[in-house]
Formats: C-alpha cells, sequence, structure tokens
C-alpha cells in the first residue's frame, strides 16, 4: 500500500510570485497529487470540479486505490534560483506539510542547491504520509504550472548593465 | 493558468511508477514547446533592440545550420560499402 502523488512542477516566475527559472534537478514547482490510502473521505462524486460537456458523460474509469484522479492530494513544489518550497495539500486544499530548504537547516546560498530540495522533498514527504497514515508515496502525474505572460508585467532589467 | 482546468495542461502522467521518464518526457515536452526558453528569456527584460538581434542572429545561425547539415548529409553518400569489395 502506498500513497499516490501527483507532481504538478511550477517553474520560477517574477518576483511577485517566486523568483527566476530554475533548471535542475528540482526545477521548477511540482504539484504531486498523493494518494491517501484511508484518511481523506471517497466521496460519492464522479467527475467532480470538471465541467464536461453533458451530452456524453463518461466516467473515468482509472482509479488509484480507489480515488479518481480529482481525489487525489496534491504536492506543490515551488522551485526558485534561490529556494524550494514544497507543500502537501489535499484536493480541496487541506494542508498536510509544507517544508522549504530553510526549515531543513540550511542557509542563503545553500538553499538554492538540488541536496537541499532533496532534504525537503524527503521532510515534506515523510511528514505527509504521518498525516495521511501511510507509508510510501506514489506519483501519478507531474504537471508544470510556470505562470507565463502573454506580455503581462515587464521584468526587471538586465544585469551588469 | 489559473482560469483552466487543473492539470490538463503541461501534464505528463507517470506510468509504471517511473517518475524520472515522466519528467524527462516533461521537459521535452515544454523544451520543444518553447516554453523553457521563454521563462528563461522573461527572467529579464529584454530590450526590443536587443531582441531583434537576437532574432536575427537566431534565423542566420538556423540557416547555417540547415545548409551545412544538408552538405553533410550530401557529401556523406560517398562513404558507402565497397560495391566492388574482393574483386
Amino acid at each position: 500500500m502506498h500513497a499516490v502523488l501527483t507532481v504538478a512542477w511550477q517553474r520560477l516566475r517574477g518576483a511577485a510570485c517566486g523568483a527566476g527559472l530554475g533548471r535542475g534537478v528540482h526545477a521548477g514547482v511540482r504539484r504531486l497529487q498523493e494518494l491517501a490510502e484511508k484518511g481523506a473521505e471517497k466521496g460519492a462524486e464522479s467527475l467532480s470540479g470538471t465541467d464536461l460537456s453533458p451530452l456524453i458523460l463518461q466516467r473515468n474509469s482509472m482509479r488509484w486505490d480507489g480515488k479518481t484522479y480529482e481525489e487525489i492530494p496534491i504536492a506543490h513544489i515551488k522551485a526558485t534560483y534561490n529556494n524550494t518550497h514544497i507543500q502537501v495539500v489535499s484536493f480541496d486544499n487541506r494542508p498536510f506539510a509544507h517544508t522549504s530548504c530553510g526549515t531543513e537547516g540550511f542557509q542563503n546560498a545553500k538553499k538554492g542547491t538540488a541536496i537541499a530540495a532533496q532534504t525537503a522533498g524527503i521532510a515534506a514527504a515523510v511528514a505527509a504520509i504521518k498525516g495521511l497514515t501511510m507509508g510510501g508515496l506514489e506519483v501519478i502525474s507531474i504537471t508544470d504550472n510556470t505562470p507565463v505572460p502573454h506580455n503581462g508585467c515587464r521584468p526587471r532589467k538586465a544585469r551588469r548593465m | 493558468m489559473a482560469n483552466h482546468l487543473r492539470f490538463i495542461g503541461r501534464t505528463v502522467m507517470v506510468q509504471n511508477g517511473n517518475v524520472d521518464a515522466a519528467y524527462g518526457a516533461l521537459s521535452r515536452i515544454l523544451s520543444q514547446d518553447g516554453i523553457i526558453e521563454s521563462v528563461k528569456q522573461r527572467r529579464y527584460y529584454e530590450k526590443p533592440c536587443r531582441k531583434r538581434q537576437r532574432l536575427a542572429y537566431e534565423a542566420c545561425r538556423r540557416v547555417y545550420n540547415t545548409e551545412m547539415a544538408r552538405k553533410i548529409s550530401f557529401l556523406a553518400r560517398k562513404s558507402r560499402v565497397d560495391p566492388w569489395l574482393g574483386c
């Protein structure tokens, strides 16, 4: 038995929301959908949250531990150039765990490394699993959620001018 | 992406628990679609003059690379198996 996660991967963005773009092992925010084996209530909802056409309403038969895709918890990973935050949340935005490289004891520049991100990830998984009384995390999907403006706000000026 | 459905765009399902392969697939798709490159460019503002220079440079580079690849593949036709080997 293991928890199932879908990861949403969000790359870095502007100063208002995060920091720059980070490519690397943990480059971006990942949203992990994590399946709670028991824990969360299993509603009798089908296709909740999605507004599909009422004409052809087919039931998606994919289940992970008896849960549909929409009911699986999510792990948001926000990876900036200088840090990585991970928050595990249920499908209805009830928080399970929140860790970052800073909470793991790293300081300043070391927070931006891949090792620090890995440590934060392990800590978040363990904390989330304790909240869900599970063992192991299974990732079922990865989403990239980097906000790309269609020429919206003007970013800061180029460096070293 | 706040106005769109969650987990539809830029989502890759993990098959057989192979997260690394899924991440690789996601990276490949994003880079092929030019999203990663555009995010990198938007980190700092690129002035219009610099942008024009960059686009011209990329166009020239593309032309040069395609022509060179064509030339090399044409010349590589010389290096085939010797039909008269053993004669």
